[in-house]
């Protein structure tokens, strides 16, 4: 390849920097990158980028906020010295996932706090079956809904007395601002903004959250697709592909399950959660699981409700009982699932989607996951779930998955091709669209 | 101009400082939230309406989590923008990254002009602070920067707490000798200085005496302390030199790597830092530090801003 082209890698992921040079046949540049004795963060670059076309690899993984930092800084240091273009490659884009607002019938967010918070009076185990039922069940799961949002990423100003400093604030704000929804701040632009104000001229990366999130930028965005990695993978390691059902574990993923569905022929489920207008109402052929506390509860009359406990699969320190409501949409009985999402961090969705596929008589359950976070526990939690196998791309290190899961239960898919060739061709000006339906 | 009042914003971390101008202010911290995945990222949320407010958004930067309190900084000064707050003031007061602020060696980055840029970016339309590393810092903004001083904090200090007749203040570098000069001036006093020549960031090499201390109580006095390597080994040269005592007085003590060792184990008297840096904790594990409060140079600072009122008067008295 021409010699004007210059690669760095941060601190995040260097292993995935090194198969991406491999693949484009360019050693890695030198770049010191270390921090002073006080915190912040030092960049030294190595060699001359004046009038070079250069690519810093940074995955948003690790301790994001220094990662974050480092790029950007690494990013100005080239800028600064007369690169002539400069791509940032980050195959996980850190923050780009906005905080999931939990809404209301009329579409309002629902992010108040609910008034009661005992959860005996709201749970749905007092419920009795009966002529008004489908109206207090309504309202019974409406407020489980409400406490279950605190285990969400949105934080929550809490009005109790244990909580010191904001509790005074808290009363004071409730006199004053009768009225005022909290609302929850979306970072998008502002990363987006930061990039360019460094010195980025182009951004790769792949399987963005938000299909929506290249418009924050002002400058060109490629965002890859994993995609026709998990095809190629579910045709050559899947046995018996052809009668396997591809499930997405949440709404949100369904249109990335369905068109790996359609590319492939196979059939599609949706394993859905916390909706309540379809709750009772739900399609023919829909199975509801929802959570109960303190004893499950039966309802002869609907046979389309099944109520069972999964009080293990959510728990949150300040409200030890939560409830949750999970519904399958589709037939997986005696099949193989293949379960598509693009990010699992705490991995609470997948193992539960896990759960209620195995519980509808699913034969086995494999996971296909593009960014695997697993903050926390998630790993044991996998483990201890009912997936079979974990089916991980290395766009975020995995040794860790490895250690905890096995050889046996993970699979790597390597995207250093996809993002190598990509480099390749921006270099060159070719196009990269055939990347998106071929992969590498 | 209806309902247009201060809002004093702070993260969850590090909020003595914003304790104590709020109180003085008068007023509550504006109630928010701050929420940290384990990774790092940040969510953030306030707890009541700023439309067409005054924001000031007051974080301490000390050693160790620079980049998680900038990112938590910028985030929330972008809250605050997208939330039609009329004007959002970053109160930085010691400012992260102000010392690279030079390409002094191929291909460095200019952090400094990066911080700036991102500030300004985030849609901060003021930043307040504080004995910048060097005051050119303030031309890299596209918004205007108050650069307070401590120096009226500091002369308080020295007259309250030391005997200014016997008194000889010291610059611990050339660098630093015209900020040691005011401070003599100011005092009324001799000054001498100490001249270094560094081979390394953070590390120190031979040290000269420019100047008579014999028999003086000698003041360092130096925009920061990182390390406090240079205050021991200088404190050590003033005493070879016949010098009665030393004490140094540092606006920003950062007090990283092994800061507090060196200042026990050195022949420094005392160490006085401003509360621009929180380092409230590391006082149990190092008797000789004390602190100068400068809260009330930023509270009175951030009322005159409010008011339209001239600041320049605080750049020479401490507020009543």
């Amino acid at each position: 390849m021409s010699n004007d082209i210059v690669i760095f890698g941060g601190n995040s992921n260097p292993e995935l920097v090194n198969l991406i040079c491999e693949n484009i046949n360019v050693s890695p540049s030198e770049v010191t990158l270390s921090k002073f004795s006080n915190g912040e963060t030092s960049v030294q670059v190595g060699v001359s980028v004046r009038e070079k076309d250069v690519y810093v690899i940074q995955s948003g993984f690790g301790h994001v906020n220094d990662i974050f930092m480092e790029l950007l800084i690494l990013v100005n240091a080239c800028k600064t010295s007369s690169a002539s273009r400069i791509t940032v490659v980050m195959p996980y884009f850190c923050y780009s996932r906005q905080p999931d607002i939990p809404y209301t019938a009329k579409g309002a967010p629902l992010i108040t706090k609910p008034n009661n918070t005992n959860p005996s009076k709201t749970s749905l185990s007092t419920q009795k079956p009966g002529p008004d039922n489908s109206k207090s069940l309504e309202k019974a799961i409406r407020s489980s809904m409400v406490k279950t949002q605190s285990s969400s990423r949105i934080p929550m100003i809490s009005g109790k007395k244990d909580q010191a400093h904001s509790s005074e604030a808290g009363e004071l704000f409730k006199a004053q601002n009768a009225g005022y929804k909290l609302w929850v701040v979306q970072s998008g632009t502002l990363i987006a903004n930061l990039l360019t104000t460094a010195g980025a001229d182009h951004v790769i990366t792949m399987d963005l959250h938000d299909p929506q999130f290249p418009g924050f930028f002002n400058i060109p965005v490629d965002n890859l697709y994993c995609r026709p990695l998990f095809q190629n993978y579910i045709q050559h390691h899947i046995p018996n592909y052809q009668d396997s059902v591809i499930v997405s574990p949440d709404a949100g993923g369904a249109k990335r399950a369905a068109a790996i569905a359609d590319a492939l022929k196979l059939s599609f489920a949706l394993v859905h959660k916390e909706r309540r207008s379809q709750l009772l109402k739900g399609p023919p052929g829909a199975t509801l699981t929802s959570g109960g506390v303190g004893g499950a509860l039966s309802i002869s009359t609907k046979p389309l409700l099944k109520q069972e406990e999964l009080r293990d699969v959510k728990r949150v320190a300040s409200t030890p009982t939560i409830v949750q409501t999970t519904m399958l949409v589709g037939d997986v009985r005696n099949k193989v699932c293949i379960l598509v999402d693009d990010l699992v961090d705490t991995s609470y969705t997948i193992a539960r989607a896990a759960k209620l596929l195995k519980d509808q008589g699913a034969s086995k359950v494999y996971a296909l996951v593009t960014h695997g976070i697993f903050s926390g526990d998630a790993l044991n939690r996998i483990k201890q779930s009912s997936i079979d196998k974990l089916v991980v791309s290395n766009t975020v290190p995995q040794n860790k998955a490895l250690e905890v899961l096995g050889e046996e239960f993970v699979d790597i898919l390597d995207v250093s091709r996809v993002f190598g060739e990509s480099i390749r061709r921006i270099h060159n000006g070719e196009s990269i669209s055939m990347l998106f339906e071929h992969g590498w | 101009m209806p309902n247009n009042s201060i809002k004093l914003l702070a993260p969850d971390v590090h909020r003595g400082l914003a304790e104590l101008v709020s109180k003085r202010l008068g007023m509550k911290l504006t109630d928010s939230k701050l929420k940290r995945d384990p990774t790092g990222e940040v969510t953030f949320s306030i707890g009541e309406s700023v439309r067409d407010q005054d924001i000031y958004i007051l974080t301490q930067i000390g050693a160790g989590d620079v980049n998680d309190r900038i990112l938590e900084l910028l985030i929330m000064i972008n809250a605050s923008k997208t939330a039609s707050a009329r004007r959002i003031t970053a109160v930085i007061p010691n400012f992260p990254y102000a010392r690279q602020d030079r390409k002094d060696k191929s291909r460095a980055p200019i952090t400094a002009k990066l911080m700036a840029d991102m500030l300004t970016t985030a849609g901060c339309d003021h930043v307040i602070t504080m004995e910048l590393h060097a005051s050119q810092i303030q031309g890299f903004f596209d918004v205007p920067v108050d650069n307070l001083y401590a120096e009226p904090s500091v002369v308080k200090y020295i007259k309250e707490n030391v005997n200014v007749s016997e008194a000889i203040i010291i610059s611990p570098d050339a660098g630093g000798a015209k900020r040691a000069a005011t401070l003599a001036d100011r005092l009324d006093l001799n000054f001498a200085l100490i001249h270094k020549e560094r081979a390394r960031a953070n590390e120190v090499s031979r040290m000269v005496l420019v100047g008579d201390v014999t028999d003086k109580v000698c003041i360092i006095v130096d925009d920061m302390a990182d390390t406090c390597g240079t205050l021991a080994k200088a404190a050590e040269v003033l005493l070879d030199n016949r010098a009665k005592s030393v004490i140094a007085i540092v606006t920003h003590g950062i007090l990283s790597g092994n800061a507090i060792n060196n200042i026990n184990n050195s022949k420094l008297d005392r160490v006085v830092c401003t509360n621009t840096v929180p380092f409230e904790a590391k006082m149990r594990m190092c008797p000789k530090l004390a602190i100068i409060d400068i809260s009330g140079v930023l509270a009175e600072s951030i009322r005159r801003l409010h008011n339209g009122e001239s600041i320049s008067y605080l750049f020479k008295h401490y507020p009543l």
